[in-house]
């Protein structure tokens, strides 16, 4: 099953049939060594590139130059066969002129007539006119001319006796012993004539020969060169390109490792060229993550050792919090808890001198118990230890804890107390102990810094929030004085420390509680002549435990 | 013949010493534990009518002595006041979760504690 998938795959995709391919063919044969050769030259891949295109560029130049020259010479052989053509027609010429010759010599002894003299010394003329430019040409043994002239003049010698026994009358007597001459001569004069032509001929052959086999030749060495030159290039681009592909191979690979984490890998490529220089540049990059990355890991070690040892610190204190909590109440609980029923008259009658300073202690013992709540408190938010129970919880019911805790202490000093809440309420969510004690502070706060007036609290549901509202007719902030409110250890003035008394904490810790719940805080105010603070938080708290 | 038997749970001697006094009425029984364990030993031996159970107890802490004897059908109907060391968020909750039946915030005003004392053994 799998051969065929693989078989499929490759069948649809030739590409890389044909680069696996070559892959194999320059990692099993001893092309990889001249790879390798071709990558450690020290020269730049431009360099490279150029030599390899000017060899081939050279390989065709020469190539053409070969081409070129075998052209001339084929054009040169051509004229040259055109010649000996020309020769062998003139050769015929003669070899015509020769037989019209003889001929006319024949018919000049038959006819016994002048004229046909005139016709031979004509034809013979042409004849040696032929031959005359057979031999300027300096083609044919010169010897052989020479004999055909002599044979010729014997010849001619022959006709002028013939025309001398004519014009004489004589020729009845000498015509026996001039036709036997004249045929003799005529024999070997059409022999020589006749070797005149085959060599001319003859000749014509051989150049003829010589100019195929020459234009054979150049074929094949055009066709050389040709196939040559492209083998080369090939040749060429298979190894520069394998040398190029080869480091890329590696890069990849190499980079492959570096992504997955593995710092400090090395990559060894035998080029000399700008791959090589990459690499040297990759294997410093290596290096440098290698070293980053240590470094990395021994910080983010002694950052978790740090972060385990503040985690135990942390909880170390978290815990020394929860118990001081109780060490320091429980003492004042009994504190308090005696002085109220000294008062009260458990112990028997206080004489009246007695009853202030006892007053004094409750007093001063319910300060000491609100600042030890308070610092308690903002240690653990400060520690990041405070959590929220988050539940559900009546908003009523909040606003009249507040009011009856309050009732008596605004009533002591004269103030009128109201209270705002609309009946129709829903349900809330958030933790009912803490936004007691918010509401609690602000209210707490608002009656400390009223002489004359009222106090007020107010509900409403805006949207999704609460805005809770406590509003006094007291000595009111200055406006440059509102943004530091919510500071600890922050009252507008020392002097309204020591009238008011307080522990400059309720409010910051009013402003964590809100928003530890999402919600915020803020305060509305004339100087001197009352201030409102507001605190709004969502309906609903979004937490873990809904 | 005295009245109902109150079991208190507490390590402050001071503290004991208040409730002690407030309690100090007849119609009041008043039995002591210092810790957890003889607090719930204690609650079993005399079946008391009502227990006010501090938080934060040597050997046991208060919500797992509560928690205990909730769960035991001989106490489980006894009503037991928590005393915690604060007000603090949860405290509330994890008091009513251990089955507490009401919970009382350290410091209380004696008159708060007698208040609550009352509510749940009306006097006859």
């Amino acid at each position: 099953m799998r051969p065929s998938l693989e078989n499929a795959s490759l069948s649809e995709d030739p590409e890389i049939k044909i680069e696996q391919l070559a892959d194999l063919v320059q990692r099993r044969t001893p092309l990889h060594l001249l790879v390798h050769w071709v990558a450690g030259i020290r020269a730049s891949v431009h360099t490279k590139l150029l030599a390899a295109f000017l060899i081939v560029t050279g390989i065709f130049v020469v190539m053409a130059l070969v081409s070129l020259q075998t052209l001339v010479s084929t054009t040169q052989q051509g004229q040259s066969l055109d010649e000996a053509h020309e020769l062998v027609s003139l050769a015929q010429q003669a070899e015509h002129a020769l037989a019209r010759q003889m001929h006319y010599t024949d018919l000049a002894l038959l006819s016994q007539d002048e004229v046909a003299i005139a016709k031979i010394l004509r034809e013979n003329n042409r004849f040696n006119e032929k031959l005359a430019m057979i031999e300027a040409t300096g083609t044919t043994d010169r010897h052989l001319f020479e004999q055909i002239r002599s044979s010729q003049d014997e010849v001619m010698a022959v006709v002028a006796d013939m025309a001398n026994a004519i014009r004489d009358g004589k020729l009845g007597t000498v015509t026996g012993a001039l036709l036997r001459r004249q045929e003799q001569l005529d024999g070997e004069i059409t022999s020589r004539v006749g070797g005149l032509v085959m060599a001319q001929q003859n000749r014509m052959a051989r150049l003829r020969e010589s100019v195929d086999a020459a234009n054979h030749r150049s074929i094949i060495l055009t066709s050389v060169f040709a196939v040559g030159a492209v083998i080369f290039a090939m040749f060429c681009g298979f190894v520069i390109s394998w040398s190029f592909i080869l480091p890329v191979r590696e890069a990849q690979d190499f980079l492959d490792k570096v992504a997955a984490g593995s710092f400090g890998e090395r990559i060894s490529v035998p080029n000399r060229d700008e791959f090589g220089v990459l690499a040297d540049r990759m294997n410093h990059m290596s290096r440098e993550l290698h070293r980053f990355d240590t470094e990395q890991r021994r910080a983010a070690a002694e950052l978790g050792r740090l972060n385990l040892q503040l985690a135990q610190t942390s909880k170390e204190k978290s815990d020394f919090l929860a118990n001081m909590s109780h060490e320091l109440r429980t003492p004042m609980n009994a504190i308090l808890g005696f002085t109220e029923m000294v008062l009260d008259g458990l112990y028997g009658d206080v004489p009246a001198e007695l009853k202030e300073p006892l007053a004094d202690i409750q007093v001063n013992g319910r300060h000491l118990l609100r600042l030890i709540n308070d610092v308690l408190d903002l240690s653990k938010i400060e520690a990041g230890r405070m959590e929220l129970a988050l539940g559900e919880y009546s908003i009523g019911e909040i606003i009249e804890i507040v009011r009856a805790s309050l009732r008596s202490l605004a009533a002591e000093k004269g103030l009128e107390f109201a209270v705002n809440v609309p009946s129709d309420l829903p349900v809330a969510y958030g933790d009912y102990g803490r936004l007691t004690q918010c509401l609690m502070n602000l209210t707490g706060n608002a009656i400390k810094f009223t002489r004359h007036g009222r106090v007020e609290i107010g509900v409403e549901l805006v949207g999704s929030e609460l805005i809770y509202r406590v509003s006094d007719t007291g000595i009111g902030i200055p406006n440059d004085q509102l943004e530091n409110v919510f500071k600890e250890f922050r009252q507008v003035d020392a002097t309204v420390t020591r009238e008011f008394g307080g522990t400059g904490l309720g409010l910051s810790i009013t402003k964590k509680f809100v928003e530890m719940h999402g919600g915020r805080i803020w305060v509305e105010s004339e100087f001197g002549k009352g201030a409102t603070f507001f605190f709004a938080v969502p309906l609903r708290t979004k937490g873990d435990a809904e | 013949m005295s009245g109902k038997t109150i079991l208190y749970v507490e390590d402050n001697e001071y503290n004991r010493k208040i409730v002690r006094r407030l309690l100090g009425d007849p119609s009041y029984r008043l039995i002591e534990a210092e810790d957890g364990e003889s607090g719930v030993a204690q609650a079993f031996q005399e079946l008391p009518d009502l227990i006010l159970m501090d938080v934060q107890l040597p050997k046991m802490s208060g919500l797992d002595a509560t928690r205990i004897l909730k769960a035991d059908p001989r106490t489980a109907h006894i009503p037991i006041i928590v005393i915690t060391s604060f007000a603090l968020s949860g405290d509330r909750e994890k008091a009513s979760a251990a089955g507490a039946n009401n919970y009382l915030a350290k410091p209380y005003s004696p008159r708060e504690l007698l208040a609550l004392v009352r509510q749940y053994l009306p006097e006859s």
